[in-house]
């Protein structure tokens, strides 16, 4: 039988859809439209998301506490920004950090076989 | 296009639809300017891509566990039951027209969605002849 640590919210690994809205909106806050855009030039052009997909995410996202509403005089219903919370930040970060390490034994483990 | 994407925005409950139609219609409006510019292949793909992301998450969102919910206010044990109940029609209305988009049976979505509008119109009278602080979120 396989063990697994026990996941907590925090430890959880994100969705690709979730972390690529959490990197997009770590540089500054974004609308949907922008979003679509910046996460598809994150991805290299892999991912374009779909406004179901997009506000189905940003809906949980804003529920979870992790990302606000970011109110801008100049900002119409339709183009409503959004911006990471302290919370989705230190999501942002714990996802990045276990990335980081996962790469970093990948390749370490690439470079032992080839040595071999 | 525009219509059938506000048709297929029913399929969502109404809690998310209020906080969120307008701005993905108006995300999906300037997407669509962009996909006409890039050439009739492209903009096929993005509508089919566009729908099945709608139905995908109206489906997503009616299953998604609810948020705690607040407090309730002090009088709503005595809300009216007739008031409940079509506040149910409505909901198990849109629920069987999402289940009937999902499995492609789209004269029978068409005629739950008048269903619709006829049970929303009842719960808005209702409302109405209620709306002495018997006001209800849906």
């Amino acid at each position: 039988m396989r063990h697994v640590a026990q996941e907590t919210p925090e430890t959880k690994p994100l969705s690709e859809p979730v972390l690529l809205i959490l990197t997009s909106l770590a540089e500054h806050p974004r609308h949907g439209y922008a979003l679509i855009k910046d996460m598809e030039l994150l991805s290299g052009g892999r991912v374009r998301m779909s406004t179901g997909t997009l506000f189905g995410a940003l809906r949980r996202l804003l529920e979870d506490g992790w990302i606000e509403r970011f109110e801008q005089e100049d900002t119409a219903r339709q183009k409503q920004a959004y911006r990471l919370t302290s919370a989705g930040i230190r999501q942002l970060q714990i996802e990045l950090e276990r990335m980081k390490q996962l790469t970093r034994a990948g390749f370490a483990r690439l470079r032992a076989s080839e040595a071999i | 296009m525009r219509r059938t994407y506000k048709f297929l925005l029913l399929l969502y409950p109404r809690g998310h639809r209020d906080r969120f139609a307008e701005e993905m219609i108006g995300v999906f409006e300037e997407a669509s300017a962009e996909g006409r510019a890039a050439g009739w292949a492209w903009y096929v793909r993005f509508s089919f891509s566009e729908m099945a992301g709608l139905v995908a998450g109206a489906t997503e969102a009616w299953l998604a566990p609810k948020p705690m919910p607040q407090a309730p206010p002090a009088h709503s044990s005595y809300l009216p039951q007739e008031l409940l109940q079509a506040q149910q029609r409505v909901d198990a209305n849109v629920a069987a027209m999402v289940h009937a988009i999902a499995n492609h049976q789209f004269e029978r979505a068409r005629a739950l969605s008048n269903q619709e509008r006829e049970a929303r119109e009842n719960l808005r009278i209702l409302r109405d002849k209620y709306s002495d602080g018997y006001g209800m979120p849906c």
